[in-house]
């Protein structure tokens, strides 16, 4: 037990502690490259010998970010701008900025001009990702990318070195889904929060620092009996559910994540590169089959009907829906899900987070009427 | 066998309303306090429905607080939300009720009922003051009049002067300048309970309209509102006649189910 709470707690230390992790890589004299959501192909920052650094936003108010973007847009480009605007991610040699969608489109811009000192690498994926000309076109880029990331580095990436990186990122990805399923069987030892801050902390160190950390945490969760769930068990989707104010609520009323579809936690680390092929079209192959993201083009939506299938595989009693405010690709997706679930019998909460939230009265009245509901 | 009484606070952010139930089913006292949570409002509202029910606290079995003060209200027993809380009170008040509209001094939100009185789904409105009472008490400020004064203006209505819908800001200052003009102040009622009509319904729309329709809160006073509403939903919508109390008396109810 002692193990399980110290392993979590230096996981967590980690994941609340971003700007003094970048500036332990500095002091190693090691460089960082900043990432962006979603699915940069961060394998090639590894393979150079640098550290990739997630920035999903954090929770801050903004004011800088508004001169580039207007208020409507959501908070993670909002709050990642303003932070780099501030000098929060100085030290970065560069930042891979995906154009997934239209929000992130402006991103690149604004960066070039809000944060000078912090070179962009724009990442850019075919729309139709899982065609054979969807997948040259990626090809194409992720060499392009290939060339800046060394030129960043100053060594050449060899095809062993990200062969070795595809390796170090699906060992880490399959602890990281161990875990989540140790997680809601041991509901108990592991809350909520340290649930989300165990899987945040990997956009923060090395991954394979990271593996060696979670999968001690996993070994020693494995030996402790299975836990009863106190309340009711659901499953998350949407773009990130971190929150510790929704997480807490979550807990007061006894839930569960029993699995989850958040492009922030299982959505990324459910697909595998494929070892034994090219290493860099392994990186494309595994884009092709990412899927349950509303961020990369699926024209048979087939995220809903993910959804519904996780749910029952877990035998989750409900789902609980994290809109992130202002997220168009999410707010497509919800009516035709809604729909899905509405006919599989599984009862759905929608709810609206925003990175600057300062009041969760109204989603704490939301949650505690969605557990008498189930 | 003794008779059961259980008390219902529901605590919301204008006003306190509390109901003492007699054996699950009669309401023999009630309270409303203008003043919500976070003031002397719950307080006041507990000792008044205690008194207007004449009974002595001691004799309360269970003592069950809702709404949005419903955490930090020490005299309770149990607490649940506003939204079960609403369900389960129209539920017991009118079997048959299918969809419930509340819309309060701060908030407005919709609940599909099941047959069996289970709270199927519900959508609470956004951050947002248009389409709840808050709009009608701004509007009544710039009309230099009452609130509970506005379904008289509106019946007199002939016309609409048609108001935003979208934000309480805008809406403020086109009645302000419709004044200016000398529109004409009934229609100008009839525009503004229109327009929290509109945004209610909108609410109503996305969660899907069964009927029956029945309407709770403070806003259902005001049959201009309750028409404009019957007019964008197509419905009939019938208020429940204990209106603001619908709240607590569900929470009573539950009370009392759990003492039971
Ligand atoms: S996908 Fe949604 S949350 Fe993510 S950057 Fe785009 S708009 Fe923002």
């Amino acid at each position: 037990m002692s193990d399980v709470r110290k392993n979590m707690d230096a996981l967590r230390a980690i994941a609340e502690s971003p700007r003094k992790q970048l500036d332990r890589v500095l002091a190693e004299g090691k460089k960082a490259v900043g990432v962006i959501p979603y699915f940069a192909p961060e394998e090639l920052v590894y393979a150079a010998g640098m550290v990739p650094f997630g920035m999903w936003g954090a929770e801050t108010q903004v004011s800088e970010s508004k001169r580039y973007f207007p208020a409507f847009y959501c908070s993670i480009i909002h709050t990642a701008l303003d932070l780099g605007i501030k000098g929060e991610y100085d030290g970065l040699s560069a930042v891979m900025i995906p154009l997934t969608c239209d929000t992130l489109k402006g991103m690149g811009a604004n960066w070039r001009y809000g944060v000078k000192n912090i070179p962009v690498i724009d990442v850019a994926y075919a729309q139709n990702r899982t065609i054979p000309a969807g997948e040259e076109f990626t090809e194409g880029q992720f060499k392009k990318i290939r060339g800046q990331v060394e030129e960043i580095a100053g060594v050449k990436i060899t095809d062993m070195a990200l062969a070795k990186a595809n390796k170090v990122y699906n060992e880490n990805r399959k602890e990281c889904l161990r875990f989540t399923e140790l997680a809601a069987s041991h509901p108990q030892t592991v809350s909520l929060t340290d649930r989300a801050m165990v899987l945040k902390a990997r956009y923060f160190v090395e991954r394979d620092a990271h593996t060696a950390l979670i999968k001690e945490l996993n070994d020693a969760l494995e030996v402790l009996p299975e836990e009863k769930a106190k309340g009711s068990r659901i499953v998350t989707t949407g773009i990130i559910a971190d929150s510790p104010e929704l997480l807490g609520i979550l807990q007061d009323n006894g839930f569960t994540i029993a699995a989850d579809q958040i492009t922030h936690e299982s959505v990324d680390f459910r697909s595998l590169a494929d070892e034994t092929i090219d290493p860099v079209m392994a990186l494309v192959k595994r884009l092709s089959g990412i899927k349950g993201t509303s961020v990369l083009f699926d024209p048979a939506k087939s995220r809903n009907t993910e959804l519904a299938e996780i749910a029952k595989a877990a035998k989750a009693d409900g789902v609980l829906w994290v809109l992130t405010k202002f997220c168009d690709p999410e707010e497509f997706d919800y009516v035709p899900a809604k729909k899905i679930l509405d006919e599989a019998g599984i009862p759905m909460l929608q709810i609206e987070i925003d990175q600057q939230m300062v009041n969760y009265e109204q989603i704490r009245t939301a949650i505690e009427t969605f557990k008498d509901m189930l | 066998m003794a008779d059961i009484y259980t008390l219902g606070m529901d605590l919301g952010s204008t006003t306190s309303k509390g109901v003492v139930l007699k054996n699950g089913k009669e309401v023999i006292g009630s309270s409303i306090i203008d003043a919500g949570a976070g003031t002397t409002g719950p307080q006041r509202a507990f000792e008044a429905c205690l008194k207007d029910a004449g009974v002595d606290r001691s004799q309360i079995s269970n003592i069950t607080a809702t709404g949005y003060g419903r955490n930090s209200f020490e005299p309770a027993d149990l607490v649940i939300s506003e939204l079960s809380a609403h369900a389960l009170g129209v539920h017991t008040m009118y079997p048959d009720a299918r969809t419930l509209l509340d819309i309060g001094g701060q908030d407005s939100k919709v609940m599909s009922i099941g047959k069996n009185g289970r709270l199927d789904n519900f959508l609470m409105n956004d951050k947002c003051a248009a389409g709840t009472g808050r709009f009608l008490e701004v509007m009544a400020k710039v009309l230099e009049v009452g609130v509970a004064d506005l379904k008289d203006l509106e019946a007199k209505a002939e016309q609409t002067v048609s108001v935003s819908s979208t934000c309480t800001v805008f809406a403020e200052s086109e009645v302000i300048s419709q004044l200016a003009k000398g529109a004409d102040i009934p229609g100008l009622v009839r525009g503004i309970c229109t327009s929290v009509a509109a945004k209610a319904a909108s609410l109503v729309k996305r969660l899907g309209v069964e009927e029956p329709v029945y309407m709770t809160g403070g806003v259902a006073r005001n049959t201009g509102v309750v028409k404009a509403l019957e007019r964008e939903l197509g419905v009939k919508i019938t208020v429940s006649q204990i209106q603001q109390l619908n709240g607590a008396f569900g929470a009573a109810v539950y009370g009392f189910g759990r003492v039971k």
